[in-house]
């Protein structure tokens, strides 16, 4: 039960990392790859069907520390408060522009929720980088390893935007942003590159990460360095939609698999109790998540709700 | 007040939370009334309708998003500040919020999704489905909300171990009546709510004898039957509550003793709290009455013709939805200042339940949330004025191109 539910847990976080990576990279490149009015609109075109489906990923992964980690959760919340705040502050400025760009037709109203969007992105970015960093050193430090890790994750969650930009604003006859994206896919993975060595170099300095884990920490580097280097290579983005995810599903492993996180056995109520509930709920969050990223493969031809 | 981290904590919680259920209100009244006139159309290939979903579903949409939003920062912010209550009851309180999260809200929000961008791309019985798994995660969820909530009023189903409570009895926790009334009282004064949202944006079009599509005329009489209805159900649910109110929960005892719950209960202030309880009831009591008023008066026009005809009775309609609002308001006040000085009752008090902030990192997290709040809060009040006043071919979800359709329509995709 314990396993199960550690397993559960490390699923919603790497899957909140992998599929919110996605539009929150994406966010954060708008000023790059959306410089004509009609470009942002596809952008938040692109993000919007995403962003409600992978965001519920997190939400299920606090529902989850709360319920069957509190001492975690308790720990957690105790080391990186004022992060965690900037992260709540940061995604609800996000999902705010994105809820209410559609809604006035005015360029202004645009400007405002656009810039919204890009600040929130970068702040949930630089919110997750400081986060990972702070649960792998225990405790929020400053030190090299603190700077290099939250640079590194927030090149990875731009790489992981880029991918997916440069896969989904192709269009019929603005292909400039989905170009823009796929040119920006190597000179992020090379950052990263040199981000994740960095971080990896600084560990050994003071305040680098505790906790032993060190054959998992290796194999996890290597995965990392090895999903770079193949986009920063010649492929450039063609494969970058895979090894995008694969590098910032790193750090969520790292934080699951290498830092030292207090956890207390799960009471064996409270464990049957969630997953009795929750078993027979499962092929509908799988239909649910499988339909709507099927279904908006091609980005709508109309406008629609949020673009 | 700005150096007591305690009163600010609770200040932006009970903000929060206020904020919230007036958003999640309208979205649980709505639901049903959008999946029943869907379900209608799609039986009958009714376009007149289908253009009523599409407006009170843009309504749904405007309000649904600030629901969402304030429903995460509510959330984060029960770990972030009341980080006690987590350490202490996360076995057994936040159970029933983590089985909320992804048997509930993980869904709706896809099925969601899936109903905004489905509408060229599905067939109508499976877009009716996504609406119906919406509507249903959407109860799913107030009902789970509820039981963590309940059990904060009445704790039931739980041993201390260590000093932290176990579930011992998830059949207790699921049955508690402090839980099974409150969402009968939820789900009922929902109703209202969403009963009267229409009758207003329906009195504001029909007073202009704007209604093409007939979506006004049946709103109106949506409204006058449902309140009728309802409106003793709202009261007996909430009545029947009274009984647990001060009734000491069957777990008493089992964290302090009776004279260490005494003292504590007599050292609490009531001060501000009590004020605030009875105003709330107050304000609740006197809503409720007028509204009980006004569905007979609504089924004594009806065969007059007056729900579609009378300005004069249709006018007062417009400014109705301030009463299930203030009643709402009023009804949580009460509920959540009668269980002061306890977060947990006879269990952990407010204060323990409090993270340990600075008087400065507390200011800064109620201004920086409250500030937001009042923001979004405004600007989505406004959009949803906007949005009513404009009518079904100025809504969000509104069919277009059909005045400039020059060109042929671009091909559906076929997945």
């Amino acid at each position: 039960m314990d396993v199960l539910s550690s397993a559960l847990l490390a699923l919603f976080l790497v899957g909140y990392l992998v599929l919110a990576g996605s539009d929150v990279g994406l966010s954060m490149l708008m000023p790059v790859v959306g410089r004509a009015p009609g470009q942002r609109r596809r952008v938040v075109a692109a993000i919007a069907p995403y962003f409600l489906a992978s965001e519920v990923w997190l939400v299920a992964a606090v529902g989850v520390l709360a319920g069957l980690f509190p001492a975690t959760e308790h720990h957690v919340v105790a080391e990186l408060w004022p992060v965690l705040v900037a992260l709540l502050a940061g995604w609800l400025v996000r999902d705010a522009g994105l809820w209410s760009r559609a809604r006035v037709d005015r360029p202004d109203w645009r400007a405002v929720c656009d810039g919204a969007i890009v600040a929130g992105g970068w702040t949930v970015a630089l919110a997750w980088g400081l986060i990972v960093a702070g649960l792998l050193t225990g405790g929020p430090a400053a030190s090299p390893f603190t700077v290099a890790c939250a640079a590194a994750v927030v090149c990875l969650f731009a790489l992981r935007g880029a991918a997916f930009g440069a896969e989904r604003l192709v269009g019929a006859d603005e292909c400039d942003s989905a170009d823009a994206a796929a040119r920006a896919t190597r000179p992020l993975a090379r950052a990263g590159l040199g981000l994740a060595v960095a971080a990896a170099a600084a560990a050994f300095l003071p305040g680098g990460p505790t906790g032993g884990a060190a054959v998992v920490s290796l194999v996890l580097a290597a995965v990392l360095v090895g999903a770079l280097a193949a986009t920063s290579g010649l492929t450039g983005p063609m494969l970058s939609r895979h090894t995008s995810a694969v590098a910032i599903a790193v750090p969520g492993l790292f934080v699951v698999l290498a830092a030292d996180l207090p956890v207390a056995a799960i009471p064996a109520t409270t464990g049957a109790f969630v997953w009795a509930t929750l078993a027979p709920m499962v092929p509908v969050m799988v239909i649910g998540q499988v339909w709507l990223y099927r279904m908006t493969r091609q980005p709508a031809p109309e406008p629609t709700f949020f673009a | 007040m700005l150096e007591d981290p305690l009163l600010l904590a609770r200040l932006q919680f009970a903000l929060t939370a206020a904020t919230h259920y007036m958003f999640v209100a309208l979205t649980l009244g709505l639901a049903p009334y959008i999946l029943v006139t869907q379900a209608v159309a799609a039986v009958r290939g009714d376009r007149s309708r289908m253009a009523a979903v599409r407006f009170w579903g843009g309504l749904y949409l405007v309000n649904y998003g600030m629901g969402v939003l304030s429903g995460l920062v509510m959330e984060l912010q029960l770990g972030l500040n009341w980080s006690g209550l987590q350490e202490v009851f996360g076995y057994s309180f936040a159970a029933p919020i983590a089985v909320e999260t992804m048997t509930a809200f993980f869904v709706e929000s896809t099925f969601l999704g899936l109903w905004v961008f489905g509408w060229d791309r599905m067939g109508r019985w499976a877009h009716l489905a996504c609406f119906a798994v919406v509507t249903t995660t959407a109860y799913a969820s107030a009902w789970w909300v509820l039981v963590a909530n309940g059990f904060l009023r009445h704790p039931v189903g739980f041993e201390t171990v260590d000093g932290v409570a176990h579930l011992t009895d998830p059949a207790a926790l699921l049955a508690n009546p402090a839980s099974a009334l409150a969402f009968g009282h939820v789900v009922t004064g929902a109703a209202l709510v969403g009963a009267l949202v229409i009758a207003a944006v329906s009195a504001y079009h029909l007073m202009r004898r704007d209604d093409p599509h007939g979506i006004f005329r049946r709103g109106v009489r949506y409204a006058a039957i449902t309140v009728t209805l309802l409106v003793l159900p709202v009261a007996a649910f909430g009545g029947t509550q009274f009984e647990y109110f001060g009734e000491a929960p069957p777990t008493s005892g089992l964290t302090y003793s009776a004279e260490e719950i005494a003292a504590i209960e007599a050292t609490a202030e009531g001060g501000a709290a009590e004020v605030a309880g009875l105003a709330g009831e107050t304000t609740m009591v006197l809503a409720w009455t007028l509204i009980a008023l006004m569905g007979p008066l609504m089924l004594l026009a009806w065969p007059f013709g007056g729900l579609d005809r009378w300005r004069w009775f249709l006018a007062p309609l417009v400014a109705a939805p301030l009463l299930p609002y203030a009643a709402s308001a009023g009804g949580w006040v009460f509920r959540e200042t009668g269980r002061q000085p306890w977060v947990v009752v006879h269990h952990l008090t407010t204060a323990d339940a409090m993270t340990p902030l600075s008087p400065g990192t507390a200011l800064v997290s109620f201004s920086l949330f409250t500030g937001a709040f009042a923001v979004l809060a405004s600007v989505t009040c406004w959009l949803l004025v906007r949005y009513a006043r404009l009518g079904p071919d100025g809504g969000p979800l509104a069919e277009r191109g059909e005045t400039a359709s020059e060109e042929p329509a671009a091909p559906v995709h076929p997945f």
